[in-house]
């Protein structure tokens, strides 16, 4: 066979497994149930900045919560004060467990699934802002979280734990003025109560203004009662440095840990004990305990997996390229954090949780996969994972920042669906009301009351000509998001004015510009939607304002032509 | 007398209290067995780790056919692979690769996540599980019926655990529960209309001296 007959017979092989929607030997089995593939441990990333790694002082954390079917609405929880001997429900909550709209809300229908116990409540409880997990509290307390996995025994799906993680992540938002304060309320709840049922292995990005760690708890296996004496949960906590940013990507983070250095490790009292109970670790063996080792390891590289795990190395290598980590290094031994080449803004960071991983081996563009409109989502969405895989529920970046009051220091900003397509959105910690847009829709119920559709709207519109479409998204992120961006400073000043004149004014100028933003910023992706269809119906060029259309646009490149004789020439018989 | 010995003799002495108040009866069955799930949601590994803290070795499969388990211990050779996976821990010097199973123990418990994983949709999970327990009943291989997910785990009426309930319990030699997936006496019900022993436990731990008795 000549060279060109080779090289014709490789590209339509490609091809025809693009065109027919295969994907080429992978890490995985195809699943068989369309939709449940989304529910596999790879779920989401968290990034993670230092106060002293950011351009503005804050502290950093994000949630991409990747997996498809799950719910996406939030709601805010108001600050309250408890009576002595008043006492918490508490709710086995899954992070995946939806509801049918008709049936009610998501945050309503969880006390269907009470855990049988009642803790006791706190004197005061704060309020905050929750989705899937609590975000951030009026304390600027801010989580980000990541699934890790755990070992297989450790694993406890009885009754017997009473806490999930959503669970424990609202107890934190509630019961938690610093960043270790939560971690010491989640840590020792479930070590009393017991943790896993819904959840194993899991890391969490908790932040305040001035530092960030990273908490990762696993269960203790099934076996476990709380009538053994023992703790229920097993957990870790390590500090990022103030200037070093962390990504965890489903991959647990911290390894040896030195518990005599309080300012930069905590940990339940059974951390290494029982990892020697179960096997997990031996003390002779002349090597340290690593909590990721013993409880929560994953094998191999970006380059062993082809991808399967490359975004842990891709965020270190898109904050500090001049470390030139590589990617044929294990996933871990990466280091746990890492002084980036520069500071971060919060624009950077919403840039990596848009990243496709281009240009890198594992690009989703890479030859002919996107299709003649270099769309990255055409070719294999799940492999390579890369942190924008166009899955995400929702996406958070939090910012904690010193020298501003609770109420208007904390910010997170919520982006629905797909990272790529979205605008990111900020709401005050002190905001007082999330947008009823925000509380309300599901996956399977088209609903123009509900703020996500008018994103998937727009998202769905991209698709079908990505390369010309993302730029119409893109010119209206920069005016919605990053002027919004450009505009905090402003609303900050007059937000602490307000503050230090009447702290309720402040709440509803916070509250108000919160949900007004919300609103221009939905109403626009609804009418983008719109107009994308228009712009680019039957795949040809609309120009609204001329009244007229360009049949030759949006071009078909030349490559495409190629790759489509090429597909030709290998299903021609052949002619002898 | 050691502080275990008097333990577990205390332990065993409010276990059979407990068990007799309760008009519970232990039925003895024989080895080896299988583990298996009806659903596919993890509290088969529990089960697994039941067994392993009372000493008793099996083989398990995620989703064994009638035609596997025919083939008895070890389940004719077959090795993990996506979507499948197996492992035998019966001692072969007992039980020769080919031992017909006197038992197969169903862990009940429905996951979407765990049946996308094996490629399975609710009627098909059904569909192999009914398949498996005629082949059981036909063979005279007990079935066992294991329900430890809890109250929030069952779900409503016609709810995929509810559908996995009715496809293994009423069909069981007996059936073991803990007390929380029982509040609404659902399988005390299916055990009282099909007169198939049951015993509640309080915690997945006290499956442990259960086993211990029925195949020890």
């Amino acid at each position: 066979m000549k060279r060109t007959h080779l090289w014709a017979t490789g590209l339509a092989l490609v091809l025809a497994f693009a065109l027919t929607g295969h994907s080429l030997p992978a890490q995985e089995q195809a699943p068989a149930v369309p939709g449940q593939e989304d529910l596999h441990g790879d779920g989401c990333t968290v990034i993670i900045v230092g106060k002293g790694a950011s351009t503005d002082g804050s502290v950093m954390t994000t949630h991409t919560c990747d997996c498809g079917i799950c719910d996406w609405t939030f709601r805010h929880v108001p600050p309250a004060d408890h009576k002595p001997g008043s006492t918490r429900k508490i709710y086995h909550i899954s992070q995946y467990k939806t509801w049918p709209p008709s049936e009610g809300l998501k945050w309503d229908l969880i006390k269907k699934d009470f855990a049988g116990i009642d803790i006791p409540e706190v004197p005061h409880t704060y309020g905050y802002h929750h989705g899937s997990f609590g975000y951030m509290n009026d304390k600027q307390v801010a989580i980000g979280e990541s699934t890790i996995g755990c070992q297989r025994k450790m694993q406890n799906p009885t009754p017997s734990a009473k806490l999930d993680l959503t669970m424990l992540t609202l107890l934190g938002m509630e019961r938690g003025g610093t960043a270790r304060e939560a971690i010491q309320v989640m840590g020792s709840l479930a070590e009393k109560y017991g943790y896993g049922f819904h959840d194993d292995g899991e890391m969490l990005a908790v932040a305040d203004p001035n530092e960030v760690w990273i908490f990762e708890i696993c269960p203790v296996g099934p076996l476990w009662t709380p009538e053994s004496g023992k703790p229920g949960a097993v957990w870790a906590a390590q500090r990022v440095p103030d200037d070093h940013v962390s990504v965890c990507p489903n991959e647990s983070r911290i390894g040896e840990i030195d518990l005599a250095n309080k300012d930069l490790f905590m940990a339940s009292p059974n951390v290494v004990s029982l990892a020697v109970e179960m096997g997990f670790y031996d003390p002779n063996s002349g090597k340290p305990f690593s909590f990721k080792r013993a409880y929560s390891p994953v094998e191999g590289s970006a380059v062993s997996t082809d991808g399967g795990i490359q975004r842990l190395w891709r965020f270190f290598d898109l904050v500090a390229p001049s470390q030139k980590l590589k990617p044929e290094t294990p996933n871990m031994d990466l280091p746990f954090s890492i002084k980036p080449d520069k500071k971060l803004s919060v624009q950077d960071v919403m840039a990596m949780t848009r990243d496709r991983s281009y240009g890198t081996p594992w690009d989703p563009l890479k030859g002919i996969r996107g299709g003649p409109f270099k769309n990255p989502n055409y070719f294999n969405r799940r492999a390579p994972r890369v942190i924008d895989d166009g899955r995400a529920e929702y996406t958070t970046v939090t910012q904690s920042r010193a020298g501003l009051p609770d109420p208007v220091g904390g910010l997170v900003w919520i982006a629905f669906g797909s990272q790529d397509t979205a605008c990111y959105m900020p709401f005050y910690a002190g905001a007082t009301e999330l947008p009823k847009s925000f509380a309300v829709g599901d996956h399977w119920t088209f609903s123009r009351d509900s703020a996500r559709w008018a994103f998937d709207y727009t998202d769905f519109h991209v698709q079908v000509v990505y390369s010309e479409a993302i730029k119409d998204v893109q010119a209206a992120q920069a005016k919605y998001e990053a002027e919004m961006i450009a505009r905090i400073p402003e609303i900050d000043a007059q937000a602490v004015a307000l503050y230090k004149k009447k702290p309720a004014e402040g709440a509803r100028f916070l509250t108000g510009f919160s949900l007004n933003n919300a609103q221009t910023v939905v109403n626009a992706w609804w009418k983008l939607g719109d107009d994308l269809l228009v712009k680019y119906n039957r795949l040809y060029l609309y120009d609204v304002e001329k009244r007229n259309y360009n049949r030759s646009q949006p071009a078909v490149p030349d490559w495409w032509k190629k790759a489509v004789r090429a597909f030709d020439i290998l299903m021609e018989p052949d002619k002898k | 007398m050691t502080k275990k010995i008097i333990f577990g003799l205390a332990a065993a002495a409010a276990l059979a209290v407990i068990l007799i108040a309760a008009g519970q009866t232990v039925p003895k069955m024989g080895l080896p067995i299988l583990t298996t799930s009806a659903g596919q949601s993890t509290d088969v590994t529990t089960l697994n780790i039941v067994l392993d803290e009372a000493a008793i070795m099996y083989d398990y499969c995620d989703v064994p056919t009638a035609e596997m388990v025919a083939d008895g211990v070890g389940l004719g050779g077959r090795e993990s692979g996506p979507g499948f996976h197996v492992e035998s821990t019966t001692d072969q010097a007992k039980f020769p690769a080919g031992t017909p199973y006197k038992a197969v123990l169903f862990a009940i418990g429905a996951s979407m996540k765990g049946m996308g994983a094996s490629g399975l949709t609710l009627d098909s999970e059904e569909s192999r599980l009914k398949k498996l327990i005629d082949y059981c009943k036909a063979n005279k291989i007990s079935v066992v019926a294991v329900h430890i997910g809890g109250e929030s785990k069952r779900g409503p009426a016609g709810s995929d655990n509810e559908r996995m309930i009715d496809a293994v319990a009423p069909l069981a030699d007996y059936i073991v529960v803990t007390k929380d997936s029982n509040k609404d006496g659902r399988f005390t019900k299916i055990a009282g209309a099909k007169k198939i022993p049951l015993t509640e436990v309080e915690y997945a731990l006290g499956l442990v001296d259960i086993v211990k008795q029925v195949f020890q």
